[in-house]
Order: structure tokens, then sequence, then C-alpha cells
């Protein structure tokens, strides 16, 4: 079985003494950001992506990936504990988790949230190791044409996906395409947006950008708000085992979250908050306990929960295979290749067999270190939460100084994530979500690159991209879903699901 | 706050037309796109086949400038009073200024003071963004955090950030 083949050498990748201890590390950070409200995956993947850079790019990738899917065990806990999501794909654990934390049964919530975050670990852990190969397949017969139309899919889904307006998705997505453009014209060698600054020639770095809108702009969004009280329902957390009837009633709720989520999280703009938001959507609809979701449903916690780590783990698919981000940590992760001078793409698969393999079976492994982190060791995470936020932000302010320095090693890059701080502000208040902006940062130069070399290919005829079958499959795809969205029966839904609380 | 305070009624109303998130995130999508605009003013636009380096920058300008507009009218449009902006009771300027001139700071320092010093004039600075911080606590934060950045930033990962001030 070539399965096992490649999985056995992701194993011995992954299981190296370095690559065990940025597993061990990622998983660490990744509960210790979720449990935090304050600090999501996105700010601190783009805080720890240029320290990346004195790894072997392996362990970093590793790590990076154990922040992204350790985020989703840790934000059940804040979310049960203390009615506050962790992260923002816990917010609707909070609806029953809390519950049944007041009702005393915090134990089980916890429990249950963390064995369906990992049976979901595992189970799409497996699905990225039997579908990435086909896929890259796929991506490697891919020209510059489908590259192209693939990406117009991708940027319109993640629009239609994302939370709120659509119109100012697309207009960030805009925003993002024009501030990938600062620096220098790779065809024509002239300059552009670079307001005379030397430094800018060169482009603007993801990470200086998702550190200061991400990073920054949420700690001044945080300190602008009267910070939250945190009351513990239970500061001592006494049956950590469900009871039969428990798990009776939420198998087949992880199984559905888990099934769920692994499909959503493969689509662009989808991965953990739209899987857990579906996730329970579904749940209330189809459970037959349906009048007790909001009062403690155990449903209600195990299906976001499972869903969630899916969709964040099967997020990594498109990326890994055909080398485009589907969410913002994703981009991020584009990024940490880069760094590395690995471009993103099918080929990674066959030109880095190691480093691909062993990423996904670190997947694995983060996993079951993630359950032991996160429910024997709850308490230690019971006692982090008590560590007020204005202690908190001044050690997030000095990662992200330090970190948006080591990036180029400049005092530019500092200033101008303190300037993104400030727009990362304005955005919060004005509603406008940055997700989309950092996927057109990062998809803009991409895209112009291949839709160059399609014009190439094609010596200026712009119908190429409808004359090959697979770059016209997928524009129809984008304009179905444009059509879709502009429906109002969809589009009352899809604010429907938005709003579950 | 550039409001004068003895504006009349018909002042008050326009100021919550105006002061309502999408009609602002609408005039911002304009700002930026008019800025664009005018900054690439003197970059060749080329043709569709042979793109000058304007074209693509000024295409995206006039795309954004028309969403800015369509989402300034939705929010024109929006039924009730719309939703306005948070009360002056949540006043952002505080950690507006001081976050942001924390590390202005620290960007302008670590050259030349090093980490230790900058890291805590960025603690200094920064903990001024927030309410009810005690001197001795910060003392204590900034202690703690300078051993933490020196333990993983230089020991650990052996970045090469001069630690004290370099005369």
């Amino acid at each position: 079985m070539e399965l096992f083949n490649n999985l056995a050498l992701g194993l011995s990748v992954a299981l190296t003494p370095a690559n065990l201890v940025f597993a061990l590390v990622g998983a660490l950070i990744g509960t210790l950001i979720g449990v935090l409200p304050g600090i999501g995956p996105i700010a601190t993947i783009a805080m720890l992506l240029p320290l990346t850079f004195h790894l072997e790019p392996t362990s970093g990738l590793i790590m990076l990936a154990g922040i992204f899917y350790g985020a989703q065990y840790g934000g059940s806990t804040t979310a049960i504990l203390v009615n506050l999501p962790g992260e923002t794909s816990s917010v609707v654990t909070c609806i029953d988790g809390h519950q049944m934390a007041r009702q005393g049964r915090a134990g089980a919530a916890l429990a249950v949230a963390a064995l369906g975050s990992f049976f979901a670990g595992c189970v799409s852990t497996l699905l990225i190791a039997t579908f990435a190969p086909p896929l890259a397949v796929v991506g490697q017969s891919f020209g510059a044409p489908e590259y192209f139309s693939l990406m117009v899919l991708g940027l319109i889904a993640a629009v239609v996906l994302a939370h709120g307006s659509v119109l100012k998705a697309v207009a960030m997505i805009i925003l993002g395409l024009l501030v990938g453009l600062v620096g220098t014209d790779g065809n024509t060698g002239a300059t552009r947006f670079t307001f005379g600054i030397t430094e800018l020639t060169d482009g603007i770095d993801v990470a200086t950008l998702a550190i200061g809108i991400f990073g920054l702009g949420e700690i001044i969004t945080n300190l602008s708000q009267p910070e939250e009280t945190r009351a513990l329902v239970a500061s001592k957390i006494t049956r950590l085992w469900p009871t039969r009837e428990d798990f009776r009633r939420v198998w087949p709720a992880v199984l559905r979250g888990t099934a769920l989520g692994s499909i959503l999280g493969v689509l662009p703009g989808g991965g953990a908050t739209l899987s857990s938001f579906a996730a329970y959507a579904l749940e209330k609809k189809s459970s037959a306990h349906a009048a007790q979701f909001g009062h403690g449903a155990v449903e209600g916690v195990a299906a976001p929960e499972s869903a969630n780590n899916a969709g964040a783990q099967t997020s990594f698919i498109p990326m890994l295979t055909l080398g485009i981000p589907g969410n913002a940590v994703m981009a991020l992760m584009i990024g940490a290749l880069t760094i590395h001078g690995i471009q993103p793409g099918p080929q990674i698969m066959t030109e880095r067999p190691g480093m691909f393999w062993g990423m996904i079976a670190s997947m694995w492994i983060g996993n079951v270190m993630l359950v032991i982190i996160n429910l024997p060791l709850i308490g230690i995470w019971v006692q982090l939460l008590k560590v007020p936020y204005r202690f908190l932000y001044l050690a997030i302010l000095l990662f992200c100084a330090i970190g948006v320095y080591t990036v180029s090693n400049s005092a530019t890059a500092v200033l101008l994530a303190a300037f993104f701080g400030v727009a990362g502000f304005v955005f919060a208040r004005l509603e406008c979500e940055p997700a989309p902006m950092i996927l057109g940062f990062v998809l803009g130069p991409l895209m112009e690159e291949n839709l160059r070399r399609a014009m190439r290919i094609s010596s200026g005829d712009p119908m190429i991209f409808l004359k090959r079958p697979i770059s016209l499959g997928l524009l129809i795809g984008a304009l179905a879903l444009c059509v879709l969205v502009a429906l109002p029966a969809i589009r009352s839904k899809r604010e429907e699901a938005f709003q579950e609380n | 706050m550039a409001f004068s305070r003895n504006s009349g009624a018909p002042r008050a109303a326009l100021r919550q037309m105006v002061a309502r998130k999408n009609m602002l995130a609408g005039l911002l999508f304009c700002a930026v796109a008019l800025a664009g605009l005018f900054l690439s003013r003197d970059l060749p636009i080329g043709t569709a086949l042979r793109m000058g380096t304007g074209y693509v920058p000024r295409l995206l300008c006039w795309v954004l400038l028309a969403l800015g507009a369509l989402v300034g009218v939705q929010g024109l449009l929006e039924a009730d009073a719309g939703r306005p902006l948070p009360g002056p009771g949540t006043s952002a300027w505080r950690p507006v200024i001081f976050v942001t001139a924390s590390l202005v700071i620290f960007g302008l320092t670590i050259e030349r003071l090093g980490l230790v010093l900058s890291i805590l004039l960025l603690i200094g600075v920064g903990a001024a963004a927030a309410r009810g911080l005690r001197p001795l606590e910060m003392l204590a934060a900034a202690a703690l955090l300078i051993a933490l950045a020196w333990g993983i930033f230089i020991l650990g990962l052996g970045l090469t950030i001069p630690v004290w001030p370099g005369w």
C-alpha cells in the first residue's frame, strides 16, 4: 500500500526528536492562544513566521500547523468555562458548553470537546493523506490559465463564505490586491506605491501585514473596549469523564461534525470558523433533542468542536497540493514556505516528500499530544485564564514587535506594522472582515503572474480561459457562486448561518 | 471629535448619518481608491495585451471606488438610524496612540539601544495604553518579558539583535 509507505516516511520524519519537540511546542502555543481570548492563531502564526526562518523548514511548518489546530482544542476550554470564545471558531461552543458547565458538567463538556476534536483530527489527517496525492497529480496537469481560473473561483468562494457583507468582503480583497502591488513591478521593473521609501521596493512582507492587522489591530480593539469579566464557573473540575448516555448521544454528532468540517475546510474561505457554525446549525436541525439546544445539549459541544478541528486540518489540502491558500492562516503558511525559498504548489509532494508527509504525520502526533495537554492538564490552562488582559497584551505587543523586526531586520517593517495596526483597528470598528484582505494580498501576485503567462501562451487572446475545459469549468463555478449569493433565499440563509448567538 | 459641541439639530442628524459603519467604510474605500488613482497617475497604462505598470493598479482602484460608493449608499439606505459607532464612553484614542507610539519607539531604538532598553521603552509606553496597570506591576512585567525575550530569541534562536547599547 502506497499510503502506508508514505505515512511511514512521514512518521520517520515527524518522529525525529527535533520535530517531536516542535510539534509539542506548536501544540502548547496553540492551546495557550486558544485558551486566551484576545489573541488568535492568525496573529500568532504571523508573529512566529519570521522566526521559522531560523529553523529547518519542516520543523517550522510542523510547529505553525500545530498552532492552528491546537488553537481549536484550546478555544473550547474558555468557551465552556468562561462563556467567552477563546477563538472565533468556538463561538458556538459557548452556547451549550457553558450551560453544561453551569449544570456542573464542565468536565464532561471539556472531555467531549477534546475527544471529538481528537477523532476529527485523526479522520482529517487520514483524509489529507488519501486525497492530497491525487489532487497534487491533478494540480501538476494545470497550466497558467487553469491556475488563474482556480484562483478566481477561490477568491469568490472566500467572499461568499466570509462573515458579513459581501460587498465589503470584495472591497477588502481589492484592498489586499492593492497592498500586494506595493513594490517593484516584476514585469517592467518600475516601482509602484513606494512613496520613495527604499525598503518598500521589495514589497510588503505578508508577516508585517498580518502582524499589524491581526496582532496589533486586535490589541487596540481589545483595549478600546472595557475589559470583560472572566467569571470561571468551576475553578476545580472534578468529573472529567462523560456518562454512558453522553457517549451514546455524542458519537453521531461527532461523525456529522467531522464530515461537515472536513468538506467545508477544503473550500476556499472555509476552515475552522465556518465549519463550527455550520455543524452547530446542522446538529440543531437534525437532533432528536433539539429542544435541549441552548440549555446544555452535549451534541451542541461535540459537533462544532469536531467540525472546527476537521476544518482546520483539511484546509491544508488545497495549500499543500495546489499551493493555493483557502484562508488567512494558509496564506501565512504559503509565506512560511516562500521564506525558505520553497515554491508552493503540487511539486512539493514529489520534490520534498519528507516535508510533505512529515507534516501530515505530525498532525496525528500533534493531536495525540493535544488530548493529553487538554484533558489531564486542564488545570494549568484554567490557571492561565486568571491572567488579566492588561498583562497579556504587553507580552503580545512585545512578540509582535520582535517578530516584525526580524522579518527584515529593519525598523521600517516595525513602523509599517504600526500603521497596519491602526488600519486593523479601523477595519474592526467598521465591521470589515480583514481575512479576505490577506487572501487578496497573497493571491494577487500569483494571479497576476498566471494571467500574464496565460496571455503569453495564447498570444494575447483572453478566450483561452474559456477554451480550456478545466478553466471553463472553474469559471462557470465562480459565476454560479456569484449568482447563488445574489439570490435572496440563499442570502438570508447565509446571514442566518453566521448569527447563531 | 472634530465636531463643535453646540451644533444644531440638522448637523446632529448629518453626523448620525455619516457616523454609520457602512457609510464610513464606503468613504474609507473611496478615499483609498482616490489616493491610489492619484499616486498611479504617472504610471504608464499600456494596453490589455501589453499591460503597463499602471494598468492593474488603476483597474483595481476604479473597482474599489465603485465598491466603496456602493457600500456607502448601502449605509445611507439602512432602515434604522444605522448602527452608529460606539459612543464616546469607549474612547479608543488612548490605545491607538500609545500602542502605535510604543512600536515606533521600539523600531527606532532597537538597533541603537539594544534589546533590553528598547523592550523597557516598549513596555513603558505600551503600558499607558491600558488603564489600571500599577508602576510596580509594569516593572515586574517588563523584567519577566525581557528575560523571556532574551531566553527565546537570543539564547534559543540565536538572533543577531544587539542586547545592549552599541557604544
